[in-house]
Protein backbone atom coordinates (compact mmCIF):
# COMPACT_ATOMS: atom_id res chain seq x y z
CA UNK A 1 0.00 0.00 0.00
CA UNK A 2 2.89 2.28 0.89
CA UNK A 3 4.72 1.75 -2.14
CA UNK A 4 1.73 2.00 -4.45
CA UNK A 5 1.15 5.62 -2.44
CA UNK A 6 4.57 7.30 -3.02
CA UNK A 7 3.63 5.94 -6.68
CA UNK A 8 0.96 8.10 -7.23
CA UNK A 9 2.17 10.88 -5.55
CA UNK A 10 5.34 10.37 -7.89
CA UNK A 11 3.08 10.46 -11.14
CA UNK A 12 1.01 13.24 -9.50
CA UNK A 13 4.26 15.50 -9.19
CA UNK A 14 4.98 14.25 -12.59
CA UNK A 15 2.22 15.29 -14.16
CA UNK A 16 1.92 19.00 -11.87
CA UNK A 17 5.38 19.65 -12.37
CA UNK A 18 5.42 20.43 -16.32
CA UNK A 19 1.94 22.13 -16.07
CA UNK A 20 3.29 24.70 -13.33
CA UNK A 21 6.31 25.31 -15.12
CA UNK A 22 4.55 26.20 -18.01
CA UNK A 23 2.05 28.27 -16.15
CA UNK A 24 5.12 30.19 -15.56
CA UNK A 25 6.81 30.21 -18.91
CA UNK A 26 3.80 32.01 -20.25
CA UNK A 27 2.54 34.12 -17.17
CA UNK A 28 6.39 35.63 -16.06
CA UNK A 29 7.48 37.08 -19.19
CA UNK A 30 3.87 39.06 -19.53
CA UNK A 31 3.88 40.12 -15.97
CA UNK A 32 7.54 41.15 -16.40
CA UNK A 33 6.44 42.96 -19.02
CA UNK A 34 4.08 45.10 -16.92
CA UNK A 35 6.61 45.18 -14.03
CA UNK A 36 9.09 46.75 -16.78
CA UNK A 37 6.72 49.38 -17.96
CA UNK A 38 6.92 51.52 -14.91
CA UNK A 39 10.61 50.91 -14.55
CA UNK A 40 12.79 54.02 -15.55
CA UNK A 41 15.68 53.20 -17.48
CA UNK A 42 18.56 52.73 -15.01
CA UNK A 43 16.11 50.32 -13.06
CA UNK A 44 15.76 48.21 -15.93
CA UNK A 45 19.43 47.90 -16.15
CA UNK A 46 19.82 47.16 -12.35
CA UNK A 47 17.22 45.00 -11.36
CA UNK A 48 16.14 43.57 -14.48
CA UNK A 49 13.80 40.87 -12.69
CA UNK A 50 12.35 42.86 -9.27
CA UNK A 51 9.38 44.40 -8.67
CA UNK A 52 9.21 48.82 -9.74
CA UNK A 53 10.33 51.05 -6.75
CA UNK A 54 8.01 53.35 -7.57
CA UNK A 55 5.10 52.98 -10.25
CA UNK A 56 5.21 56.01 -11.97
CA UNK A 57 3.11 56.12 -15.67
CA UNK A 58 6.16 58.16 -17.39
CA UNK A 59 6.93 55.50 -19.89
CA UNK A 60 3.45 55.35 -20.89
CA UNK A 61 3.02 59.24 -20.98
CA UNK A 62 6.41 59.05 -23.53
CA UNK A 63 4.48 56.31 -25.61
CA UNK A 64 1.48 58.29 -25.99
CA UNK A 65 2.39 61.77 -26.84
CA UNK A 66 6.28 61.80 -28.07
CA UNK A 67 5.73 58.43 -29.69
CA UNK A 68 2.43 58.95 -31.14
CA UNK A 69 0.93 55.89 -29.84
CA UNK A 70 -2.04 57.77 -29.33
CA UNK A 71 -2.46 58.42 -33.00
CA UNK A 72 -1.67 54.29 -33.93
CA UNK A 73 -3.98 53.34 -31.34
CA UNK A 74 -6.93 55.36 -32.86
CA UNK A 75 -5.65 53.85 -36.28
CA UNK A 76 -5.96 50.79 -34.70
CA UNK A 77 -9.40 50.99 -33.47
CA UNK A 78 -10.74 52.50 -36.96
CA UNK A 79 -9.14 49.82 -38.82
CA UNK A 80 -10.23 46.88 -36.19
CA UNK A 81 -14.20 48.54 -35.77
CA UNK A 82 -13.76 49.11 -39.76
CA UNK A 83 -12.63 45.65 -41.03
CA UNK A 84 -15.25 43.06 -38.68
CA UNK A 85 -18.25 45.12 -39.56
CA UNK A 86 -17.71 45.00 -43.02
CA UNK A 87 -16.55 41.33 -42.63
CA UNK A 88 -20.04 40.95 -40.97
CA UNK A 89 -22.11 42.63 -43.90
CA UNK A 90 -19.94 40.77 -46.67
CA UNK A 91 -20.14 37.24 -44.85
CA UNK A 92 -23.80 37.06 -43.63
CA UNK A 93 -25.79 37.50 -47.07
CA UNK A 94 -22.86 35.12 -48.53
CA UNK A 95 -23.11 32.41 -45.63
CA UNK A 96 -26.77 32.56 -46.18
CA UNK A 97 -27.11 32.00 -49.17
CA UNK A 98 -24.16 29.09 -49.37
CA UNK A 99 -26.22 27.46 -46.62
CA UNK A 100 -29.81 27.63 -47.23
CA UNK A 101 -30.48 28.08 -51.08
CA UNK A 102 -29.91 25.61 -53.58
CA UNK A 103 -28.15 27.27 -56.92
CA UNK A 104 -25.77 25.95 -59.34
CA UNK A 105 -22.13 25.91 -58.29
CA UNK A 106 -22.62 26.61 -54.77
CA UNK A 107 -20.18 24.00 -53.42
CA UNK A 108 -17.54 25.52 -56.39
CA UNK A 109 -17.76 28.85 -54.28
CA UNK A 110 -17.97 27.32 -50.91
CA UNK A 111 -14.84 24.90 -51.72
CA UNK A 112 -13.19 27.82 -53.58
CA UNK A 113 -14.00 30.56 -50.28
CA UNK A 114 -12.27 27.68 -48.15
CA UNK A 115 -9.67 26.32 -50.43
CA UNK A 116 -8.20 30.53 -49.94
CA UNK A 117 -7.77 29.44 -45.89
CA UNK A 118 -5.26 27.07 -46.68
CA UNK A 119 -3.06 29.12 -49.59
CA UNK A 120 0.02 31.09 -48.89
CA UNK A 121 -1.37 34.74 -49.72
CA UNK A 122 1.78 36.43 -49.18
CA UNK A 123 2.48 35.99 -53.29
CA UNK A 124 -0.99 38.12 -54.14
CA UNK A 125 0.46 41.01 -51.59
CA UNK A 126 2.74 42.01 -54.54
CA UNK A 127 0.10 42.61 -56.96
CA UNK A 128 -2.14 43.98 -54.15
CA UNK A 129 0.08 46.67 -53.47
CA UNK A 130 0.05 47.81 -57.03
CA UNK A 131 -3.54 47.52 -56.97
CA UNK A 132 -3.67 49.72 -53.74
CA UNK A 133 -1.74 52.14 -55.10
CA UNK A 134 -3.50 52.55 -58.50
CA UNK A 135 -7.14 52.83 -57.03
CA UNK A 136 -5.46 55.19 -54.48
CA UNK A 137 -5.89 52.92 -51.34
CA UNK A 138 -2.69 52.39 -50.92
CA UNK A 139 -1.55 54.23 -47.31
CA UNK A 140 -4.83 54.58 -46.45
CA UNK A 141 -6.86 52.97 -43.55
CA UNK A 142 -10.35 52.24 -45.85
CA UNK A 143 -7.71 49.95 -48.01
CA UNK A 144 -6.36 48.12 -45.47
CA UNK A 145 -9.79 47.65 -43.76
CA UNK A 146 -11.21 46.39 -47.38
CA UNK A 147 -7.59 44.00 -47.50
CA UNK A 148 -8.56 43.14 -43.91
CA UNK A 149 -11.82 41.65 -44.74
CA UNK A 150 -10.98 40.03 -47.20
CA UNK A 151 -8.45 38.30 -45.38
CA UNK A 152 -11.08 36.98 -43.19
CA UNK A 153 -14.11 36.48 -45.16
CA UNK A 154 -13.35 32.64 -46.09
CA UNK A 155 -12.64 32.10 -42.02
CA UNK A 156 -16.10 34.32 -41.60
CA UNK A 157 -17.74 32.14 -44.19
CA UNK A 158 -16.75 28.75 -42.92
CA UNK A 159 -17.96 29.40 -39.40
CA UNK A 160 -21.28 31.12 -40.46
CA UNK A 161 -22.54 28.86 -42.68
CA UNK A 162 -22.07 26.24 -39.80
CA UNK A 163 -23.79 27.78 -37.61
CA UNK A 164 -26.47 28.79 -39.90
CA UNK A 165 -26.91 24.78 -40.59
CA UNK A 166 -28.24 24.73 -37.26
CA UNK A 167 -30.95 26.91 -37.93
CA UNK A 168 -34.43 25.14 -38.67
CA UNK A 169 -35.77 24.87 -41.85
CA UNK A 170 -39.34 25.71 -40.68
CA UNK A 171 -38.67 28.88 -39.40
CA UNK A 172 -38.17 29.75 -43.12
CA UNK A 173 -41.01 28.27 -44.11
CA UNK A 174 -43.73 29.65 -42.33
CA UNK A 175 -41.88 33.28 -42.91
CA UNK A 176 -42.59 32.13 -46.61
CA UNK A 177 -45.99 31.03 -46.12
CA UNK A 178 -46.46 34.81 -44.36
CA UNK A 179 -45.59 36.22 -47.70
CA UNK A 180 -42.43 37.56 -46.21
CA UNK A 181 -39.70 38.50 -48.66
CA UNK A 182 -36.15 36.94 -49.29
CA UNK A 183 -34.56 39.89 -48.08
CA UNK A 184 -36.82 40.77 -45.03
CA UNK A 185 -36.27 36.86 -43.93
CA UNK A 186 -32.11 37.42 -44.11
CA UNK A 187 -32.72 40.68 -41.97
CA UNK A 188 -35.15 40.11 -39.61
CA UNK A 189 -34.83 36.43 -38.80
CA UNK A 190 -31.68 34.50 -40.22
CA UNK A 191 -29.69 37.55 -38.75
CA UNK A 192 -31.02 37.85 -35.46
CA UNK A 193 -30.80 33.90 -35.44
CA UNK A 194 -26.99 33.51 -36.25
CA UNK A 195 -26.21 36.50 -33.91
CA UNK A 196 -24.30 33.46 -31.61
CA UNK A 197 -21.96 32.96 -34.94
CA UNK A 198 -21.79 36.54 -36.42
CA UNK A 199 -20.64 38.09 -32.77
CA UNK A 200 -18.11 34.91 -32.55
CA UNK A 201 -16.48 35.94 -35.83
CA UNK A 202 -16.65 39.43 -35.13
CA UNK A 203 -14.49 38.72 -31.98
CA UNK A 204 -12.48 36.30 -33.56
CA UNK A 205 -11.91 39.05 -36.66
CA UNK A 206 -11.53 41.77 -34.26
CA UNK A 207 -8.49 40.13 -32.51
CA UNK A 208 -7.01 39.74 -35.85
CA UNK A 209 -6.99 42.98 -37.19
CA UNK A 210 -5.94 44.88 -34.16
CA UNK A 211 -2.93 42.30 -33.57
CA UNK A 212 -2.29 42.18 -37.64
CA UNK A 213 1.12 43.37 -38.40
CA UNK A 214 2.56 42.13 -41.79
CA UNK A 215 -0.01 43.74 -44.04
CA UNK A 216 0.04 46.82 -42.41
CA UNK A 217 3.72 47.15 -42.69
CA UNK A 218 3.37 46.59 -46.42
CA UNK A 219 -0.05 48.79 -47.27
CA UNK A 220 0.87 51.67 -44.77
CA UNK A 221 3.57 53.87 -45.21
CA UNK A 222 3.30 57.07 -43.36
CA UNK A 223 3.78 56.83 -39.64
CA UNK A 224 0.60 58.59 -39.03
CA UNK A 225 -1.44 56.14 -40.69
CA UNK A 226 0.83 53.59 -38.47
CA UNK A 227 -1.51 50.94 -36.46
CA UNK A 228 -0.60 49.84 -32.86
CA UNK A 229 1.57 46.88 -34.49
CA UNK A 230 3.53 49.22 -36.62
CA UNK A 231 4.06 51.70 -34.15
CA UNK A 232 5.70 49.13 -31.51
CA UNK A 233 7.49 47.83 -33.86
CA UNK A 234 8.83 51.03 -34.76
CA UNK A 235 9.48 51.87 -31.48
CA UNK A 236 11.40 48.60 -30.84
CA UNK A 237 13.82 50.02 -33.53
CA UNK A 238 14.44 52.43 -32.26
CA UNK A 239 14.82 51.41 -28.77
CA UNK A 240 18.14 49.64 -30.14
CA UNK A 241 19.86 52.48 -30.12
CA UNK A 242 18.16 54.96 -27.42
CA UNK A 243 17.65 51.53 -24.86
CA UNK A 244 14.07 53.02 -24.04
CA UNK A 245 13.07 49.89 -23.05
CA UNK A 246 10.73 51.20 -20.34
CA UNK A 247 9.18 53.01 -23.00
CA UNK A 248 8.82 49.90 -25.16
CA UNK A 249 7.27 47.93 -22.71
CA UNK A 250 4.74 50.42 -22.11
CA UNK A 251 3.73 50.18 -25.97
CA UNK A 252 3.04 46.62 -25.49
CA UNK A 253 1.11 46.70 -22.71
CA UNK A 254 -1.03 49.45 -24.38
CA UNK A 255 -1.29 47.06 -27.39
CA UNK A 256 -2.33 44.12 -25.51
CA UNK A 257 -4.58 45.44 -22.61
CA UNK A 258 -7.63 45.07 -25.17
CA UNK A 259 -7.06 41.78 -26.17
CA UNK A 260 -6.33 40.61 -22.57
CA UNK A 261 -10.00 42.11 -21.81
CA UNK A 262 -11.36 40.64 -24.66
CA UNK A 263 -9.98 37.47 -23.81
CA UNK A 264 -11.37 38.07 -20.14
CA UNK A 265 -14.84 38.39 -21.40
CA UNK A 266 -15.22 35.96 -23.93
CA UNK A 267 -12.18 33.16 -23.02
CA UNK A 268 -15.07 30.71 -24.11
CA UNK A 269 -16.04 31.76 -27.18
CA UNK A 270 -12.77 32.82 -28.46
CA UNK A 271 -11.07 29.39 -27.63
CA UNK A 272 -13.90 27.55 -29.46
CA UNK A 273 -13.92 30.01 -32.48
CA UNK A 274 -10.43 29.69 -32.80
CA UNK A 275 -10.32 25.66 -32.64
CA UNK A 276 -13.23 25.03 -34.87
CA UNK A 277 -11.35 27.72 -37.31
CA UNK A 278 -8.37 25.87 -37.32
CA UNK A 279 -10.07 22.33 -37.82
CA UNK A 280 -10.78 23.38 -41.43
CA UNK A 281 -7.76 25.61 -42.09
CA UNK B 1 -42.30 29.28 -52.46
CA UNK B 2 -43.76 31.38 -54.77
CA UNK B 3 -41.46 33.40 -56.40
CA UNK B 4 -40.30 34.42 -59.69
CA UNK B 5 -37.03 33.37 -61.37
CA UNK B 6 -36.18 36.57 -61.78
CA UNK B 7 -36.74 37.49 -57.86
CA UNK B 8 -34.70 34.35 -56.90
CA UNK B 9 -31.64 35.79 -59.04
CA UNK B 10 -32.07 39.00 -57.25
CA UNK B 11 -31.97 37.93 -54.69
CA UNK B 12 -28.81 35.61 -54.92
CA UNK B 13 -27.22 38.20 -56.49
CA UNK B 14 -27.82 40.36 -53.78
CA UNK B 15 -26.34 38.09 -51.33
CA UNK B 16 -23.07 36.52 -53.08
CA UNK B 17 -22.02 39.13 -56.03
CA UNK B 18 -20.17 41.78 -53.86
CA UNK B 19 -18.90 39.67 -51.66
CA UNK B 20 -17.63 37.41 -54.38
CA UNK B 21 -16.70 40.01 -56.88
CA UNK B 22 -14.20 42.11 -53.82
CA UNK B 23 -13.14 38.15 -53.47
CA UNK B 24 -11.67 37.88 -56.91
CA UNK B 25 -10.64 41.57 -57.03
CA UNK B 26 -8.22 41.18 -53.96
CA UNK B 27 -7.47 37.56 -53.28
CA UNK B 28 -7.77 35.82 -56.75
CA UNK B 29 -6.74 37.88 -58.95
CA UNK B 30 -3.59 39.23 -56.78
CA UNK B 31 -2.74 35.28 -56.97
CA UNK B 32 -2.55 34.71 -60.55
CA UNK B 33 -1.29 38.64 -61.08
CA UNK B 34 1.51 37.48 -58.90
CA UNK B 35 2.32 34.51 -61.02
CA UNK B 36 2.37 36.76 -63.90
CA UNK B 37 4.39 39.03 -62.86
CA UNK B 38 7.41 36.37 -61.93
CA UNK B 39 7.81 36.36 -65.89
CA UNK B 40 8.94 40.71 -65.27
CA UNK B 41 11.58 42.70 -64.76
CA UNK B 42 9.83 45.35 -62.43
CA UNK B 43 11.51 48.14 -60.85
CA UNK B 44 9.57 50.89 -58.77
CA UNK B 45 6.17 50.63 -60.88
CA UNK B 46 3.93 48.54 -62.38
CA UNK B 47 4.01 50.21 -65.34
CA UNK B 48 7.64 50.28 -65.79
CA UNK B 49 7.73 46.26 -66.47
CA UNK B 50 9.70 44.60 -69.22
CA UNK B 51 9.06 40.41 -70.08
CA UNK B 52 12.09 38.13 -69.13
CA UNK B 53 10.64 34.80 -69.87
CA UNK B 54 12.04 32.35 -66.99
CA UNK B 55 15.08 34.88 -66.42
CA UNK B 56 13.79 35.49 -62.41
CA UNK B 57 13.55 31.66 -62.13
CA UNK B 58 16.86 30.96 -63.57
CA UNK B 59 17.90 33.78 -61.28
CA UNK B 60 15.70 32.14 -58.34
CA UNK B 61 18.07 28.81 -58.89
CA UNK B 62 21.37 29.97 -59.11
CA UNK B 63 20.49 32.29 -55.73
CA UNK B 64 22.81 31.07 -53.50
CA UNK B 65 20.13 32.10 -50.41
CA UNK B 66 17.22 31.08 -51.39
CA UNK B 67 18.06 26.85 -51.19
CA UNK B 68 18.86 28.29 -47.42
CA UNK B 69 16.07 29.85 -47.03
CA UNK B 70 13.60 26.82 -47.79
CA UNK B 71 15.85 24.66 -45.21
CA UNK B 72 14.75 27.31 -42.63
CA UNK B 73 11.22 27.42 -43.58
CA UNK B 74 11.20 23.47 -43.01
CA UNK B 75 13.98 23.54 -40.08
CA UNK B 76 10.88 25.58 -38.27
CA UNK B 77 7.99 23.43 -39.50
CA UNK B 78 9.58 20.23 -38.47
CA UNK B 79 10.82 21.73 -34.76
CA UNK B 80 7.43 23.48 -34.31
CA UNK B 81 5.52 20.09 -35.37
CA UNK B 82 7.56 17.91 -33.12
CA UNK B 83 8.26 20.35 -30.21
CA UNK B 84 4.09 21.69 -29.99
CA UNK B 85 2.80 18.01 -30.16
CA UNK B 86 4.70 16.35 -27.96
CA UNK B 87 3.92 19.40 -25.15
CA UNK B 88 0.51 19.82 -26.87
CA UNK B 89 -0.26 15.99 -26.22
CA UNK B 90 1.12 15.89 -22.81
CA UNK B 91 -0.75 18.64 -21.45
CA UNK B 92 -3.92 17.68 -23.26
CA UNK B 93 -3.69 14.04 -21.61
CA UNK B 94 -2.86 15.76 -18.18
CA UNK B 95 -5.97 17.65 -18.18
CA UNK B 96 -8.13 15.13 -19.69
CA UNK B 97 -7.28 11.69 -17.70
CA UNK B 98 -6.18 12.96 -14.32
CA UNK B 99 -8.31 14.72 -12.27
CA UNK B 100 -6.84 17.72 -11.52
CA UNK B 101 -9.19 20.70 -9.69
CA UNK B 102 -7.17 23.93 -11.06
CA UNK B 103 -7.59 22.83 -15.19
CA UNK B 104 -9.67 25.47 -16.33
CA UNK B 105 -6.77 27.63 -14.86
CA UNK B 106 -3.85 25.73 -16.95
CA UNK B 107 -6.47 26.01 -19.97
CA UNK B 108 -6.93 29.41 -19.80
CA UNK B 109 -3.34 30.54 -19.03
CA UNK B 110 -1.57 27.93 -22.33
CA UNK B 111 -4.67 29.72 -24.34
CA UNK B 112 -3.81 33.33 -23.97
CA UNK B 113 -0.44 33.43 -26.11
CA UNK B 114 -2.36 32.28 -29.45
CA UNK B 115 -4.13 35.55 -29.30
CA UNK B 116 -1.21 37.67 -28.47
CA UNK B 117 -0.16 39.79 -31.47
CA UNK B 118 2.94 38.24 -32.89
CA UNK B 119 4.84 41.51 -32.50
CA UNK B 120 4.53 41.80 -29.19
CA UNK B 121 5.02 38.21 -28.87
CA UNK B 122 8.59 39.13 -31.04
CA UNK B 123 9.38 41.71 -28.87
CA UNK B 124 9.10 40.08 -25.42
CA UNK B 125 11.35 37.40 -26.48
CA UNK B 126 13.67 39.42 -27.97
CA UNK B 127 13.93 40.76 -24.11
CA UNK B 128 14.08 37.02 -22.54
CA UNK B 129 17.13 36.29 -25.41
CA UNK B 130 18.90 40.24 -24.69
CA UNK B 131 22.37 39.15 -24.12
CA UNK B 132 22.42 41.78 -21.06
CA UNK B 133 19.06 42.00 -19.71
CA UNK B 134 17.25 38.68 -20.63
CA UNK B 135 16.15 35.97 -18.49
CA UNK B 136 17.99 33.68 -20.56
CA UNK B 137 21.29 34.31 -20.06
CA UNK B 138 19.92 35.82 -16.58
CA UNK B 139 18.77 32.36 -15.86
CA UNK B 140 21.90 30.92 -16.94
CA UNK B 141 24.18 33.41 -14.34
CA UNK B 142 21.98 32.39 -11.88
CA UNK B 143 22.98 28.63 -11.90
CA UNK B 144 26.75 29.79 -12.39
CA UNK B 145 27.00 28.88 -15.80
CA UNK B 146 27.91 31.98 -17.27
CA UNK B 147 29.90 30.19 -20.04
CA UNK B 148 26.63 29.52 -21.66
CA UNK B 149 25.44 32.67 -21.87
CA UNK B 150 25.59 34.35 -25.50
CA UNK B 151 23.63 36.62 -28.28
CA UNK B 152 21.37 34.48 -28.85
CA UNK B 153 19.80 36.34 -31.24
CA UNK B 154 23.40 37.64 -32.37
CA UNK B 155 24.96 34.37 -33.38
CA UNK B 156 24.03 32.59 -36.71
CA UNK B 157 24.82 29.14 -35.05
CA UNK B 158 21.64 29.80 -32.69
CA UNK B 159 19.44 32.44 -34.18
CA UNK B 160 17.05 30.34 -35.92
CA UNK B 161 16.58 27.66 -33.17
CA UNK B 162 15.83 30.71 -30.44
CA UNK B 163 13.22 31.18 -33.13
CA UNK B 164 11.36 28.15 -32.63
CA UNK B 165 11.06 28.74 -28.91
CA UNK B 166 8.82 31.84 -29.30
CA UNK B 167 6.57 29.87 -31.82
CA UNK B 168 6.24 27.08 -29.82
CA UNK B 169 5.16 28.86 -26.86
CA UNK B 170 2.76 31.20 -28.58
CA UNK B 171 1.61 27.50 -30.27
CA UNK B 172 0.85 25.24 -27.97
CA UNK B 173 -2.51 26.40 -26.54
CA UNK B 174 -4.58 26.15 -29.67
CA UNK B 175 -3.64 22.38 -30.07
CA UNK B 176 -4.07 21.41 -26.97
CA UNK B 177 -7.86 22.51 -26.64
CA UNK B 178 -7.95 20.65 -30.10
CA UNK B 179 -6.22 17.45 -29.01
CA UNK B 180 -8.65 18.00 -25.80
CA UNK B 181 -11.71 18.59 -27.63
CA UNK B 182 -10.91 14.71 -29.32
CA UNK B 183 -9.87 12.99 -25.66
CA UNK B 184 -13.07 14.12 -24.40
CA UNK B 185 -15.29 12.07 -27.04
CA UNK B 186 -13.53 8.95 -26.43
CA UNK B 187 -15.97 6.91 -24.16
CA UNK B 188 -14.74 6.24 -20.69
CA UNK B 189 -15.46 2.22 -21.05
CA UNK B 190 -12.59 2.12 -23.21
CA UNK B 191 -10.19 3.37 -20.87
CA UNK B 192 -11.86 0.94 -18.22
CA UNK B 193 -12.24 -2.19 -21.05
CA UNK B 194 -8.35 -1.43 -21.44
CA UNK B 195 -7.68 -1.50 -17.60
CA UNK B 196 -9.53 -4.99 -16.86
CA UNK B 197 -7.16 -6.46 -19.74
CA UNK B 198 -4.09 -5.02 -17.98
CA UNK B 199 -3.10 -2.44 -20.40
CA UNK B 200 -0.96 0.53 -18.07
CA UNK B 201 -1.14 4.19 -18.60
CA UNK B 202 1.23 4.20 -21.83
CA UNK B 203 0.12 1.21 -23.47
CA UNK B 204 -3.45 3.05 -23.51
CA UNK B 205 -1.76 5.90 -24.78
CA UNK B 206 -0.30 4.65 -27.63
CA UNK B 207 -3.19 1.95 -28.50
CA UNK B 208 -6.48 3.85 -27.19
CA UNK B 209 -5.96 7.78 -26.63
CA UNK B 210 -3.42 8.10 -30.54
CA UNK B 211 -5.72 6.07 -33.06
CA UNK B 212 -8.83 7.62 -31.89
CA UNK B 213 -7.67 11.48 -31.66
CA UNK B 214 -5.67 10.77 -34.73
CA UNK B 215 -7.86 13.20 -36.62
CA UNK B 216 -7.09 15.62 -34.31
CA UNK B 217 -3.43 15.02 -34.66
CA UNK B 218 -3.12 14.67 -38.20
CA UNK B 219 -5.85 18.22 -38.40
CA UNK B 220 -3.07 19.77 -35.76
CA UNK B 221 0.01 19.05 -38.08
CA UNK B 222 -1.13 20.08 -40.89
CA UNK B 223 -2.37 23.38 -39.68
CA UNK B 224 1.12 24.12 -38.00
CA UNK B 225 2.28 23.08 -41.74
CA UNK B 226 0.66 25.26 -43.44
CA UNK B 227 0.61 28.64 -40.54
CA UNK B 228 4.13 28.06 -40.87
CA UNK B 229 4.93 28.21 -44.34
CA UNK B 230 2.86 30.35 -44.88
CA UNK B 231 3.14 32.98 -42.33
CA UNK B 232 6.94 32.19 -40.78
CA UNK B 233 8.38 35.45 -41.85
CA UNK B 234 6.26 37.32 -39.74
CA UNK B 235 8.16 36.45 -36.80
CA UNK B 236 11.15 36.49 -38.46
CA UNK B 237 10.66 40.15 -39.51
CA UNK B 238 9.79 40.77 -36.05
CA UNK B 239 12.73 39.42 -34.19
CA UNK B 240 15.75 39.25 -36.89
CA UNK B 241 14.76 40.38 -40.40
CA UNK B 242 16.28 37.73 -41.43
CA UNK B 243 19.68 38.31 -40.12
CA UNK B 244 22.24 37.55 -38.46
CA UNK B 245 24.03 37.14 -42.27
CA UNK B 246 20.61 35.48 -43.55
CA UNK B 247 20.83 32.59 -41.02
CA UNK B 248 17.16 33.07 -40.27
CA UNK B 249 15.86 34.23 -43.70
CA UNK B 250 12.90 32.47 -44.70
CA UNK B 251 11.23 32.48 -48.25
CA UNK B 252 8.96 34.71 -47.02
CA UNK B 253 11.08 37.42 -45.39
CA UNK B 254 13.20 36.91 -48.38
CA UNK B 255 10.47 37.75 -50.28
CA UNK B 256 10.00 41.04 -48.64
CA UNK B 257 12.78 42.21 -48.89
CA UNK B 258 13.23 41.67 -52.18
CA UNK B 259 9.87 43.29 -53.38
CA UNK B 260 9.12 45.57 -51.13
CA UNK B 261 12.90 46.33 -49.81
CA UNK B 262 14.56 46.61 -53.23
CA UNK B 263 12.00 46.97 -55.13
CA UNK B 264 12.56 43.66 -57.64
CA UNK B 265 8.78 43.03 -57.34
CA UNK B 266 9.05 40.28 -60.30
CA UNK B 267 11.81 38.11 -58.33
CA UNK B 268 9.83 38.92 -55.03
CA UNK B 269 6.68 37.36 -57.26
CA UNK B 270 9.22 34.41 -58.64
CA UNK B 271 9.82 33.44 -54.96
CA UNK B 272 6.04 33.82 -54.08
CA UNK B 273 5.45 31.50 -57.06
CA UNK B 274 8.09 29.08 -55.12
CA UNK B 275 6.32 29.45 -51.57
CA UNK B 276 2.81 28.41 -53.06
CA UNK B 277 4.44 25.39 -54.86
CA UNK B 278 6.54 24.04 -51.99
CA UNK B 279 3.78 24.58 -49.84
CA UNK B 280 0.71 22.74 -51.92
CA UNK B 281 2.82 20.17 -52.50
CA UNK B 282 3.73 19.44 -48.87
CA UNK B 283 0.15 20.11 -48.06
CA UNK B 284 -0.66 16.76 -50.65
CA UNK B 285 2.79 14.86 -49.42
CA UNK B 286 1.43 14.94 -45.76
CA UNK B 287 -2.48 14.27 -46.33
CA UNK B 288 -1.23 11.50 -48.31
CA UNK B 289 1.57 10.50 -46.03
CA UNK B 290 -0.95 11.03 -43.07
CA UNK B 291 -4.03 8.45 -44.00
CA UNK B 292 -5.03 5.96 -41.96
CA UNK B 293 -8.13 3.89 -41.89
CA UNK B 294 -10.48 5.26 -39.76
CA UNK B 295 -10.68 2.74 -36.48
CA UNK B 296 -13.53 2.23 -34.74
CA UNK B 297 -13.37 -0.42 -31.82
Amino acid sequence: METRRVKDAAKQAGIRIPLILWSIAVLFPIVWMFLGSFKSNAEIYASPWGLPETWNFSNYAVAWFDYGLGTSAFNSIVVTVGGTLLTVVLAVPTSYALERIRFKGSTIMYNLYLSAMMIPLVLGWIPLFFLLLNINLLDNLFGLILVYAMSQIPFSVFILTGFMSTIPADLEEAAAIDGMSQYRMLFTVITPLSMTGIITISIMNAINFWNEYFMALIFLQSSEKYTLALAVDFMKNEAQYTNAWGTLFAGLVIAIVPVIIAYAIFQRRITKGMTEGAVKG
Amino acid sequence: MVQSKKERYGFLAFCLLPTFILFLIFTIYPLFSGMYYSFFEMSGSSSNKEFVGLANYVKLLNDEIFPHTIWHDYFLVITKVIGIMILATFFAVALTQLRIKEAPFYRIVFFFPNIMSIVVIGILWMFIFNPDLGLINSGLEALGLEDWTKAWLGDPDTALSALVLPSVWAGIGLFMLMLMGGILTIPKSFYEAATVDGANGWQQFWKVTVPLVWPQIKNSILYIVITTLNGSFIIVQVMTEGGPDNSTQVMGSYLYQQAFQRNNFGYGATIGVAILILSLITVLLLQKFMKREKIQY
